[in-house]
């Protein structure tokens, strides 16, 4: 019996509402929610009644069992709430609904994220992971905690701060050809970039995400229903998550302080269970909460180098479509993009294995999805296309 | 008004006027003049920095101090109507339209004063909250191993011992980490950003990593590994908990 999940499950479908500036949507979180899943059912070809199953993640509010009630589905045959605050549990998300179709759990699982600021409060992705001992000291959000690890990585790791500004100006790049991005004719010049307030030293403003209203969906389905389906499927190479020694809720005390949490022996799992060679992605799409956590991200991974050496490879020819040797973030990202905590990266990631990016990487077969540095718990996924099978 | 400001360094001579004027409107409550001094890209984050008494009646613009990069700072005092003073660092910088606040600030700084001080609710921090009472820094220790546990725990992670100890620590460290914060994410950080927390890595506690504001941390050059020593702040008020700071040593 095969204990890889390789191949054995796909997305099938892929469904978003508008990106609304926080605060202004027109619908509560799970009218968002069901517009979205509707969309993906649409996108799939899939009546949204054969849904058995629902996933999300970061304390969503929408309960799948009362999404699953509010469309009518024929049966609910699995649901999972994914633990860890933030985005980190993203990647697991789609993980755990790929483990459900391979195991026969289910057949049509949806992966969600739904947020409006009306139903979730402001920086919902850090609601009750600020005890006293961080927050007495006026550590309240994710941005300062992640102000810290940056730091370090800039100040004793050796990470220039040039690395942190291409991350972004790739998003922005990117951002310009996608009409559906927040920051779509909205383009970011250096000046611009370095001239902005600081948020929380070494992040200023648009190293930070910021939350938008909205929400959005993927289906997965086994490998075979999915070849059923209508468009071309995103298969499931390679699914982690996790959290190394030290890492969760430690009052940042994690071992690996400048790490984003993918420690090497989740990575090597990663690699090994995709059958690659490690760091063999045509495209990333790398959740960035912040811009240092995304650079620490990809140091982890292996695909950029650590230290002083990420100044030259990180520049926004390099991370940027089509040409670039690490296109990141292709629909502009949690930055540019938009911010659902990281479920548009989903979307994004199975688009290029469709060929559907409005910065499309040409021929691009392998797609890695990384979820929430920094988090307490991070995930990846590894999507393929037929070719990779 | 007699008292004419003290210029510090190569002040622009028209800003004298135009930062006597913003500590005017300021003090007479108009709201959409002071707006028009701030510089538009951060007017939220400059509203939310600082913190004045609700009814003022005099401003007065004490020193104008020269500082790199373009910037020049204006110290203004405003009385209020109970006769209390509070003095504002505005940082000005000369943009096309004209000078604009790009950052103010209380003055003396003071960290935050947060009401979550305390025991989370599971109680599992409370000896340590209760340690700073007595003017001690505690940290969690296995009593059978010896290991150092930060967070706290319900239980020895390495040698799965319930029975926990909370010695007292020397509280002499170096900074791991730090940030300068300065959006004032909450209205209890009005008043006191921009602020500097250090992460502090405690010797006498197996380099376990403790949170703290650093006192004196406006304008400090904070870097990794210099050292730092803790100092509880009182209570600040009934019902209010003493807090760990650190200071640079």
């Amino acid at each position: 019996m095969s204990r890889s999940l390789r191949g054995a499950a796909a997305v099938a479908g892929i469904g978003s509402t508008p990106y609304y500036k926080r605060g202004t949507s027109p619908h509560s979180a799970l009218r968002l929610t069901l517009e979205a899943i509707l969309a993906a059912c649409a996108d799939a070809g899939l009546d949204a009644h054969d849904v058995d199953g629902f996933v999300s993640y970061a304390s969503d509010l929408s309960e799948g069992l009362a999404v699953g009630a509010a469309l009518g589905v024929r049966e609910i045959r699995w649901s999972t709430m994914v633990w860890g605050g933030g985005g980190g549990g993203v990647a697991a998300a789609v993980n755990a609904a790929a483990a459900a179709v391979a195991s026969g759990q289910a057949e049509h699982v949806v992966v969600y994220r739904g947020l409006t600021e009306a139903d979730d409060g402001r920086q919902s992705y850090g609601k009750g992971h600020f005890p006293p001992l961080l927050s007495a000291h006026g550590v309240l959000t994710p941005a300062q905690v992640c102000a810290l690890r940056t730091q370090r990585m800039l100040e004793v790791d050796g990470v220039p701060g040039s690395a942190l500004e291409a991350l972004v100006q790739a998003s922005y790049w990117h951002a310009q050809q996608n009409p559906d991005a927040v920051a779509h004719g909205r383009p970011l010049d250096h000046d611009t970039y370095a001239g902005a307030r600081w948020v929380s030293e070494p992040l200023r403003l648009y190293d930070c995400s910021r939350e938008n209203d909205g929400a959005a969906a993927v289906l997965v389905t086994s490998a075979e229903r999915a070849r059923d389906l209508r468009p071309v499927p995103a298969y499931v190479l390679a699914g982690v998550q996790g959290a190394g020694p030290d890492w969760s809720e430690s009052a940042e005390n994690s071992a690996a302080y400048t790490s984003a949490g993918f420690h090497p022996a989740l990575v090597a799992r990663l690699w090994a269970q995709a059958g690659l060679k490690p760091g063999a992605a045509d495209v990333v799409q790398v959740y960035e909460n912040f811009s240092g956590p995304a650079v620490a991200s990809l140091i982890d991974l292996g695909l950029c180098p650590p230290g002083a050496a990420a100044g030259p490879f990180m520049t926004r020819p390099n991370l940027t479509a089509p040409a670039g040797v690490l296109p990141v973030n292709t629909a502009g990202g949690n930055l540019a993009e938009g911010f659902v905590h990281g479920i548009g990266l989903v979307l994004e990631a199975v688009r290029q294995i469709r060929g559907t990016s409005a910065n499309q990487v040409p021929g691009a077969d392998v797609s890695l999805l990384l979820g929430g540095p920094v988090a307490p718990l991070v995930s990846a996924t590894v999507f393929g296309s037929a070719a990779t099978l | 008004m007699t008292d004419q400001p003290v210029l510090a360094g190569d002040v622009p001579a028209e800003l004298v006027a135009v930062a006597e004027r913003h500590g005017r409107v300021v003090a007479a409550g108009d709201q959409a003049a002071t707006l028009a001094d701030f510089r538009a890209d951060r007017t939220g984050q400059l509203i939310g920095s600082a913190r004045l008494p609700d009814r003022l009646v005099a401003s007065r613009l004490l020193c104008l101090e020269a500082e790199p990069d373009g910037l020049v700072a204006a110290y203004i005092r405003y009385t209020a109507a109970d006769g209390s003073a509070t003095v504002l660092r505005s940082r000005w910088i000369r943009l096309d339209e004209g000078w604009r606040v790009t950052q103010v600030r209380n003055l003396p700084a003071t960290p935050p004063v947060m009401a979550s001080a305390g025991p989370r609710e599971d109680g599992l921090d409370a000896p340590h909250w209760a340690g700073l009472r007595d003017g001690e820094v505690r940290v969690q220790r296995c009593a059978r191993c010896g290991q150092w546990i930060w967070a706290p725990q319900p239980i020895c992670p390495r040698c799965h011992g319930f029975e926990l100890s909370w010695p007292v620590v020397e509280p002499a460290g170096t900074v791991y980490s730090w940030t300068r914060t300065w959006q004032p994410f909450t209205p209890e950080l009005s008043g006191h950003v921009p602020f500097v927390v250090v992460l502090a890595e405690l010797l006498a506690a197996g380099g376990r990593r403790l949170l703290g504001v650093l006192r004196n941390g406006d304008g400090a050059d904070v870097r990794v590994g210099q050292a730092v020593r803790g100092e509880i702040d009182p209570a600040p008020g009934p019902g209010g908990r003493p807090v760990l700071r650190w200071r640079l040593t």
